[in-house]
């Protein structure tokens, strides 16, 4: 009889699960919906010059003057030369930092508010709980339950394709979305794709996870995203700190820092180093693809039948 | 056939006797037990030194509050073994232990020594599911060569044992069409062709006949015939004791969980005969029927029951049947109701009668 390698079996079955990933199901189509959809957003953002400071209202709000209207308008100070020299210079930098702004802005309303609390989340949800949670629902788990595979490397096997598909997905759309928002948009990929890396691999894990344990895994991640992730991740205090989102934050903040953006209220918010948060959402990774391996290990599944 | 599947095992001459054996001592020593399973086991067995092919050691398995299988012991060596039973009687729960899908609450089950659930053991095992699903976007080959490529196979290596486990099931001249297009019988092929892909010691098939047309069963129950000359061990689940017969003597029917008998169909009947069967019959006129009833040869005993009831305890349940209906129709006696009081037995009567029981 010919012998069988299970490195074979094995380096085939990812080749197979990267090919059986790839058949876009619903989720996925909402997935480049939403690429479109934020994409086209930005995009005219950006055509409109809307990332600047210049259009914003002094005093906040509506009806107030334009605050590069009311920089040009400040009229000529009384008095002496110096007092004179000193407004020019005043001015010159309340219009740097009306211009410069644009990433700040950029950050706070498209890559922290958007991209992280929900893009980030559904799209890695999208191809991380149909890995498993998908083979269940279509009854098809049972031919590669039936396989001389060890379980362990079954699963791993599906959180490799699904890393694979979810850091392009994620890295491609958050590039695209960049490039879309222009000057502002540009600095922005450079300084936080590796947040959106070590998300992607801390969220792919536990929603791979989920899909091991949940029939229906992708409406349990979804109601984890928008709870957890969305409400919890924004609350003060120490409950933030189980949202994977709060640790990209840190490590986005981190980057950050020296433009000036920060969290709103830094001792509400009470940030952890970019070290640190590296290194939680990698062991969230880690516990999570362990954790799933036993579950996936021990599981009997009743509904492949 | 072709020849793909060539004997690896130099023992397995023996093992076939060994189950000639395990039959007939099956006949000997087990009765229709309701409080009891079967077990097939003669006590020499346990100091053989080549395992059985396949062994349930007092398995039982539970889905939540409902018991699946209950302390079943069974042990299987190169040949076919039929099995058979109602819907939920357990013979899938039976048949997805065997194949390592679940794992008992109690006792084990071993295939060739290694624990079912582990993928060592999945090695020796072609199975067969009922289920109905497949990579609907591959063709029948493409999908049988991937699971070849699963097992570990090279791309040539796995091309070869696709084309021969197709034409043996059947399909090589029609296998590159999507098998979201194909019939069932269609599939049941493409699923048997997957079975036997990498060579299997144990091959589990689940209701492999279902939607197959007469010309295909013919078919297949050749194949299996070859197979098991081969040394294969076949574990084939039916509804219909009558296509099991065409396939094999060896028969175990299932009911509530248990193996209520195995054996040859001719040694069940034996049992069967030699068992008394308790039969609750209801009538208007309980006293003169129980006195009529107590002529009858296989009458053991007649008990009056509560109401009208009488609990009559017969031996030859064929026999007493049949002189039952003779004694209603020559006394004009009215019977509101009949029921067999012995479930596993009852099971069994149910098939070997021709009226499954549910």
């Amino acid at each position: 009889m010919t012998s069988a390698s299970p490195w074979k079996a094995w380096l085939y079955l990812v080749w197979l699960c990267l090919q059986r990933q790839a058949r876009a199901h619903q989720l996925v189509w909402i997935a480049l919906g939403l690429l479109a959809l934020t994409t086209a957003v930005v995009g005219l953002n950006t055509l409109g010059g809307r990332w600047t400071m210049n259009h914003w209202r002094f005093p906040r709000g509506g009806g107030g003057t334009q605050l590069a209207v009311w920089v040009e308008g400040m009229g000529p100070l009384p008095g002496s030369a110096p007092a004179l020299a000193l407004q020019t210079a005043l001015k010159g930098a309340a219009r740097s930092i009306l211009f410069q702004a644009g990433l700040s802005i950029f950050s706070n309303w498209v890559v922290f508010s958007v991209f992280l609390s929900f893009l980030l989340p559904i799209w890695s949800l999208s191809f991380a709980t149909d890995a498993i949670g998908g083979e269940r629902e279509a009854r098809t788990l049972v031919w590669l339950l039936h396989q001389p595979l060890p379980r362990p490397g079954i699963y791993l096997a599906k959180y490799i394709a699904v890393l694979f598909y979810s850091l392009a997905f994620n890295l491609g759309g958050f590039a695209l979305i960049c490039l879309v928002g222009g000057r502002a948009g540009r600095p922005a990929f450079s300084l936080y794709w590796p947040g959106v890396v070590c998300a992607t691999l801390a969220f792919s894990a536990l929603f791979h996870l989920m899909g091991a344990c949940f029939r229906r895994a992708a409406v349990v991640a979804l109601v984890y995203s928008f709870f957890l992730e969305t409400v919890l991740a924004n609350m003060p205090g120490y409950m933030k700190r189980v949202s994977i989102g709060f640790y990209t934050r840190c490590m986005m903040f981190d980057e950050a820092q020296k433009f000036g953006i920060q969290p709103e209220k830094p001792y509400i918010y009470l940030p952890v180093g970019s070290l640190t948060a590296e290194w939680v959402l990698i062991g969230i990774t880690a516990l999570s693809l362990g954790i799933g391996m036993m579950v996936f290990s021990r599981s009997e599944y009743h509904d492949l039948n | 056939m072709p020849d793909i599947l060539e004997s690896s095992d130099p023992r397995r001459g023996n093992r076939a006797l060994i189950q000639a054996h395990d039959v007939a001592q099956t006949g000997k020593n087990d009765a229709i037990d309701a409080a009891h399973s079967v077990a097939t086991l003669p006590s020499s067995l346990a100091s053989r030194p080549a395992p059985a092919t396949l062994l349930f050691d007092q398995v039982s398995k539970w889905y939540g509050p409902v018991i699946g299988l209950n302390e079943v012991s069974l042990e299987l060596c190169p040949g076919i073994t039929g099995l058979v039973g109602a819907n939920g009687s357990g013979k899938t729960t039976l048949m997805r232990l065997a194949a390592g899908h679940l794992r008992p609450d109690l006792g084990n089950v071993r295939v060739l020594g290694h624990d079912s659930w582990t993928h060592a053991a999945k090695r020796y095992i072609g199975y067969c599911p009922d289920t109905d699903t497949f990579y609907e976007e591959m063709s029948g080959r493409q999908f049988v060569e991937t699971m070849a490529r699963l097992h570990g196979f090279s791309r040539l290596e796995s091309r070869r044992r696709t084309e021969t486990c197709l034409e043996m099931a059947g399909m090589a001249g029609r296998a590159d069409r999507c098998i979201r297009g194909y019939s069932k019988g269609m599939r049941q092929r493409i699923k048997m062709a997957q079975a036997l892909i990498h060579d299997p010691e144990l091959i589990i098939l689940d209701e492999p006949m279902s939607g197959i047309d007469p010309v295909g069963r013919q078919e297949f129950i050749q194949l299996f015939t070859q197979l098991a000359r081969r040394g294969k061990c076949l574990l084939v689940s039916s509804h219909e004791l009558q296509e099991l017969e065409k396939l094999t003597d060896q028969i175990a029917v299932m009911a509530r969980g248990r193996i209520a008998a195995v054996g040859t169909l001719a040694q069940i009947r034996d049992l069967l005969d030699n068992h008394p069967l308790s039969i609750l019959v209801a009538t208007d006129n309980p006293r003169s029927l129980a006195g009529a009833l107590l002529h009858l040869p296989d009458v053991v005993g007649v008990e009056l029951g509560e109401g009208e009831n009488l609990i009559v305890r017969a031996r030859n349940p064929r026999g007493f049947f049949r002189a039952l209906t003779q004694l209603v129709l020559e006394e004009s006696c009215e019977i509101r109701h009949l029921e067999t009081l012995d479930d596993s037995a009852q099971a069994i009567l149910g098939y070997l009668l021709g009226t499954r029981q549910a």
